[in-house]
């Protein structure tokens, strides 16, 4: 027989407050979405664990093709957004659309393209970043190259304009004009960039100190970072401090984690560091704490009572959508802790010689996932979903777009691992067509600067697209039929509709993959 | 959102409206998903839309963008072109914020309600309008004590104007901190204001001596730490002190101790200041304080790592579960780190 969970309370040290009482009447809702055969720990009476396809998939259908109900008005600057959560949707739970669906998509995603370059949230609403990384991974999944497919209607070049346009002395960007500035519009802005080959040196200047100075002590990233001080005469002051604005958050997080990693060629091609050769920018570059960010990361994981989902921020509750802005920050984590990260993948841990008392023999399991993937998995599947279909932040609530995408996405992160692979990462630089690439790019400069945004292109798109599924390394709680797709960690897409779109975009021939597997057993 | 029942009127039907063509959303698409608006919000959004085009920048502008925003207050673009129009025509900033301030508490989630108050202010660029945004922003915090965009404006306002001479506007941060904790000691938000106005944003007028600093916020946090031994918050901002100060873990292994021990320990005979004992109600041992000694014998290494590695372990297996491949990652690490 099973131990039985934990589902011990979250201690209160006799010492209640409005944080307390909260979580404990929150963990009391919880618990009576987890089976009483789970929570026994008597597997004879096993209930399945479904995810409700038949009602996710009406409940989407619904949206797209009757609409959303008035209380959506709020999201009207977020059409965009509707498009993309519904489709990625689609995407994970492996539900293709009919080309006359597509094409209607397609048109009401470039209604909302700007005069100006970028996308706003709805046609005739201002550019704006958030929107146009909403706007463009629609397109992702339902355009393709050619006209009327999607693709060749985003401006580039202007969309590249309004990018340097909000720009700004810290690093940072504005998220439209008289907007916020805030590391979600940065995500958003690498990752079109990254998609449409718009990564230039001149609108990466400054980023990466931007992103490292939004970490907070906690470990997790703020919103932004303090830009300048009021009765300065010149602005901006490089050498001032920057404190980072907001605590430790989530989705933040994600977004920061996310741009870091897409950074990572610009950071290695133009900072001075021991392997660089000729350094642009006369400084080592800036670094972000690991360390912390993983223990931050691994913290929000909510308990057993909690069913394992992960809140947003420290002593905060948990939340479906966290399921991916936390958990799959965890694929991101592993890229950057790399090689010299502790494996169990070929060797004997160190950590059986100490074990010897326990007969826990997990630790023979060959997976090195930081988190706790079943217990994900669980939240999800017992308290992510609506029992009239949609998913949603926890019980009592009800289902939105928002939160049907991002715990189904969650779920996939629990169920795959998805990782760059060096000889994928080989082979795509092996193929790599610079003249083809730096023919649609939309800045020229001098030989030798093209020389160098040569070089950043390339890596940007080997590094993109190196990411593989370790389809060994699959987790299905409550079995294969749970089974959604795998998402991209970057970008949230396919790492089919990533491949398509930046193959299109980089005009490269993409050589086949094969894909990874690991022994399942030692 | 408040109702306003004295003009029930759409713009179409109002003859000083005429001269603008309102501009449908969508043409010639037949959109996916599409939202289903209220008359009032389709006919408002329609004519600002025609609005755009002509770009005027009028009085009626300003009506028209508050009526859209007061339906929908996360509607970027009329906030944006909103404040565009005050800028053009001059207007009172100052009474264009105090307007906005019933609003704000109604709406304190969407982004731009507080960004609009961070463009007034800057424009008004004044000490006076500054300190009277802590007040409201303070009252604000009182209705949601972790509004995330409420604090990061709070941080942000109490940077741009920093006044360091003077150093009032400053003045009151860290006490009002202390009663938010007193209220609520595990409000994140909070730690992380004290965070910011202690280390993260220069030294403030009369805690340039940086030593007594660190000894009054450990002893702070000490102290919090002793009244609810299992609130990470506190840790958090324990570990965050210990950090920006360099200083090694190992000098709070006395106070650690106490709270990773089962059960209550015997009161001390003399009374430790420095090391404060958990209240009745403790449940110990603490996971935060087992994490935190690891973490001492951790960092002093050698021998000690055999005692690290035994707390993991009973993280892992007992104290807590749901984080086993993190302590399990966590032995690897030192054992790797040890034997390299």
């Amino acid at each position: 027989m099973a131990p039985a969970r934990d589902l011990r309370p979250t201690p209160t040290d006799g010492y209640p407050t409005v944080t307390s009482c909260l979580q404990a009447s929150t963990e009391q809702i919880l618990l009576t979405h987890l089976p009483q055969s789970l929570q026994s720990g008597d597997p004879s009476q096993n209930v399945p664990v479904v995810l409700q396809r038949n009602l996710h998939l009406p409940y989407l259908l619904r949206n797209l093709r009757q609409g959303l109900p008035q209380q959506y008005t709020g999201q009207d600057a977020s059409q965009a957004w509707l498009m993309y959560w519904t489709f990625q949707a689609f995407s994970c739970l492996g539900v293709g659309m009919d080309g006359k669906t597509k094409q209607k998509a397609r048109e009401k995603v470039l209604a909302m393209q700007h005069g100006d370059g970028g996308f706003g949230g709805g046609p005739g609403q201002a550019p704006h970043l958030l929107a146009t990384y909403a706007a463009v991974s629609a397109l992702a999944i339902v355009g393709e190259p050619g006209p009327g497919g999607g693709w060749d209607d985003i401006d580039r070049k202007k969309m590249y304009d309004f990018f340097m346009s909000v720009k700004q002395p810290d690093g940072s960007f504005l998220v439209c004009h008289h907007g916020e500035v805030d590391v979600r519009g940065l995500y958003c802005l690498l990752a079109v960039a990254t998609m449409l080959n718009l990564l230039t040196p001149e609108l990466l200047e400054g980023v990466p100190e931007f992103i490292a100075s939004c970490q907070t002590y906690e470990g997790g990233f703020g919103n932004a970072s303090f830009p300048d001080w009021a009765f300065s005469n010149d602005g901006h002051d490089p050498t001032a401090p920057r404190p980072v604005l907001g605590e430790a958050h989530g989705g933040y997080t994600f977004c920061a984690l996310g741009s870091w990693i897409l950074l990572q060629p610009y950071i290695r091609t133009h900072y001075k560091s021991p392997s660089a050769v000729a350094p642009v920018i006369d400084r080592a570059p800036p670094t972000i704490n690991l360390r912390s960010l993983l223990r931050w990361l691994t913290h929000m994981q909510g308990t057993g009572i909690e069913l394992g989902g992960f809140k947003g921020r420290t002593n905060k509750l948990v939340d479906g959508c966290y399921s991916w802005w936390v958990g799959g920050c965890f694929p991101l984590v592993d890229a950057l802790l790399g090689e010299g990260a502790p494996t169990t993948h070929d060797t004997v841990t160190p950590v059986e010689n100490t074990q010897a008392s326990t007969e826990d023999n997990e630790w023979h399991d060959i997976d090195d996932t930081l988190f706790n993937r079943e217990a994900l998995q669980e939240y999800v599947l017992f308290a992510g979903q609506h029992p009239a279909g949609g998913l949603r932040d926890k019980p009592p609530k009800i289902p939105d777009s928002y939160h049907t995408l991002y715990c189904l996405a969650g779920l996939s992160a629990a169920q795959h691992r998805v990782v760059p692979d060096q000889s994928r990462k080989d082979d795509l630089i092996q193929s790599w067509d610079a003249g083809a690439a730096q023919k649609i790019a939309v800045t020229a400069g001098s030989v030798d600067e093209q020389g160098r945004a040569d070089i950043l292109r390339r890596e940007s798109f080997a590094e993109a697209l190196c990411w593989l599924e370790d389809e060994g390394a699959d987790k299905f709680v409550g079995g294969s039929a749970n089974r959604v797709n795998a998402t991209q960690p970057l970008f949230n897409l396919t790492v089919t509709h990533t491949g398509m779109i930046m193959a299109h975009f980089y005009q490269q021939k993409v050589p086949s993959r094969v894909p990874k597997a690991t022994p399942k057993s030692t | 959102m408040s109702a306003e029942f004295e003009d029930v009127l759409l713009y179409a039907e109002r003859p000083e409206w005429r001269d603008i063509v309102p501009v449908p959303q969508y043409q010639g698409v037949d959109a996916l998903a599409p939202i289903n608006y209220s008359p009032e919000y389709q006919d408002a959004t329609d004519y600002f839309r025609g609005i755009i085009r002509t770009g005027e920048t009028s009085e009626r502008v300003l009506a028209l963008t508050w009526d859209i925003i007061k339906m929908n207050p996360a509607h970027y673009s009329a906030w944006q072109y909103r404040y565009k129009t005050l800028v053009t025509l001059g207007e009172d900033l100052a009474a264009e914020l105090h307007m906005m301030d019933d609003f704000a508490v109604a709406n304190m989630k969407s982004y731009q309600v507080w960004h609009h108050r961070r463009l007034l202010l800057t424009a008004l660029r004044s000490l006076d309008a500054a300190r009277a945004e802590l007040a409201f922003i303070a009252r604000v915090l009182q209705a949601d004590a972790k509004n995330y965009h409420t604090w990061s404006y709070r941080q942000w306002l109490l940077a741009h104007f920093n006044d360091d001479e003077a150093g009032w506007l400053w003045a009151g941060e860290r006490s009002w901190v202390e009663d938010l904790l007193e209220k609520d000691v595990r409000n994140n938000s909070a730690w992380h204001h004290r965070f910011f106005v202690v280390w993260a944003s220069g030294v403030r007028k009369g805690d340039e001596d940086r030593e007594a600093v660190c000894r009054r916020e450990l002893a702070f946090a000490k102290e919090k730490i002793a009244l609810a031994p299992n609130n990470p918050s506190a840790w958090n901002y324990l570990r965050g002190v210990m950090e920006q100060t360099k200083t090694r873990l190992a000098e709070l292994a006395t106070f650690v101790q106490l709270y990773a021990v089962s059960g209550a320990s015997a009161p001390p005979e003399v009374m430790d200041l420095d090391n404060p004992v958990p209240t009745e109600g403790a449940q110990l041992p603490s996971v935060n304080a087992l994490e935190f000694l690891a973490d001492i014998y951790e960092e002093e290494g050698g021998d000690k790592i055999p005692k690290a590695v035994e707390i993991w372990k009973s993280l892992a297996n007992e104290h807590d579960p749901m984080r086993k491949k993190y302590w399990e990652y966590r032995i690897r690490e030192a054992l790797q780190t040890a034997s390299a």
